[in-house]
């Protein structure tokens, strides 16, 4: 009886193959004298015969690959951090990129309007030198040198 | 064996240079094995599916990180069971139970035996979910996926002999279960 409890402990590896040799011979010994056992292993191995034998399930031919492609390409777009930081500095770009490109069109334009006016050759320490009263009309000229 | 780890092992370089070809080999590779262990845990065949796209998923995002000391289908298979886990136990359903019954769908009507076989594959279903999940799992890998008792303590992080143990106890619930429904498996 003592010896059937440890039996019984090995039956479930003896039934998957698993037993070393040695557990091996000593449950076959065993099983030949201790139909308690037996009857054990005829159910362990019911039980194992009924599970491997059921039908097996199946996805349909590329069903999860293609859900998978979906649900990756929905991530990337929302959430890939290489893209996301990518995507920040674009739209900052497009905001900003007017700015100083503006700032540039309207300084080159103007100094073809300045280089194309005749200088008056009317200095500033002249002016100071003149002691005319400096309006800003007066200033802009100077500074401009129109 | 050796040729299928061989080519899972490509499989896993060929995505790690950047072509996402190597993970969809590997989904199609173990797709139905997925399925199949998922579904035996849970029951379930529309959140089985859900379930085994979110382990392909977590797959995609993390096969960076795996790092080739077990095999491919090993961490493969522990994340599918600790997903499942997770699931049941925002159902608060990890050790019970009759998890979600689904009938038989009428486009299953057909030869007698072939109805026969789709009807003892959920009756089988049926008793595993009475099972204990702890049980259940080694249970599953074992008889469904084949694997060997260390792949299995491998993938659920236990002894061998904490494996046979398991496996011993679940087939024990299941005799149980399945004489309650009325069947004599031998």
């Amino acid at each position: 009886m003592k010896e059937c409890v440890k039996i019984k402990r090995l039956l479930s590896r003896y039934l998957d193959k698993e037993a070393g040799a040695g557990d091996t011979a000593l449950i076959k010994a065993h099983l030949e004298h201790c139909s308690i056992c037996r009857q054990e292993l005829n159910e362990l191995s019911g039980i194992k015969e009924f599970i491997s034998n059921k039908e097996p399930k199946t996805f349909p031919p590329d069903y999860l690959v293609c859900r998978l492609r979906e649900d990756i390409a929905r991530e990337q777009g929302a959430f890939d951090p290489r893209l996301s930081w990518l995507t920040v500095v674009g739209n900052l770009s497009r905001r900003l990129i007017p700015v100083p490109v503006s700032a540039v069109l309207i300084s080159l334009l103007f100094l073809i309007l300045v280089s194309s006016q005749p200088t008056s050759g009317y200095s500033i320490e002249e002016h100071m030198l003149s002691g005319a009263q400096t309006t800003t009309s007066t200033a802009l000229g100077v500074i401009l040198g129109i | 064996m050796e040729n299928q780890i061989d080519e899972d092992v490509l499989c896993v370089e060929t995505f790690l240079k950047g072509a996402d070809r190597g993970f969809e080999d590997l989904v199609r590779r173990y797709e139905n094995r997925v399925l199949n262990i998922i579904y035996s845990l849970i029951r379930s065949d529309s959140e089985s599916r859900d379930i085994a796209q979110e382990v392909f998923l977590k797959v995609y995002h993390n096969l960076e990180s795996f790092r080739r000391q077990s095999r491919f289908s090993t961490w493969l298979y522990r994340i599918t069971v600790n997903t499942v886990y997770d699931f049941l136990r925002k159902r608060k359903n990890i050790t019970q139970d009759a998890v979600f019954f689904e009938p038989l769908a009428a486009s299953d009507q057909g030869p007698r035996e072939v109805l026969l076989a789709k009807e003892k594959g959920e009756i089988v279903r049926l008793a595993l979910a009475k099972v204990p999940f702890k049980f259940r799992s080694a249970l599953v890998l074992k008889d469904i996926e084949n694997l060997s008792y260390l792949e299995i303590s491998e993938v659920l992080h236990c002894s061998l002999g904490t494996v046979e143990s398991k496996i011993y106890r679940a087939r024990k619930f299941l005799k149980q279960e399945l004489l309650k429904l009325g069947v004599n498996q031998s």
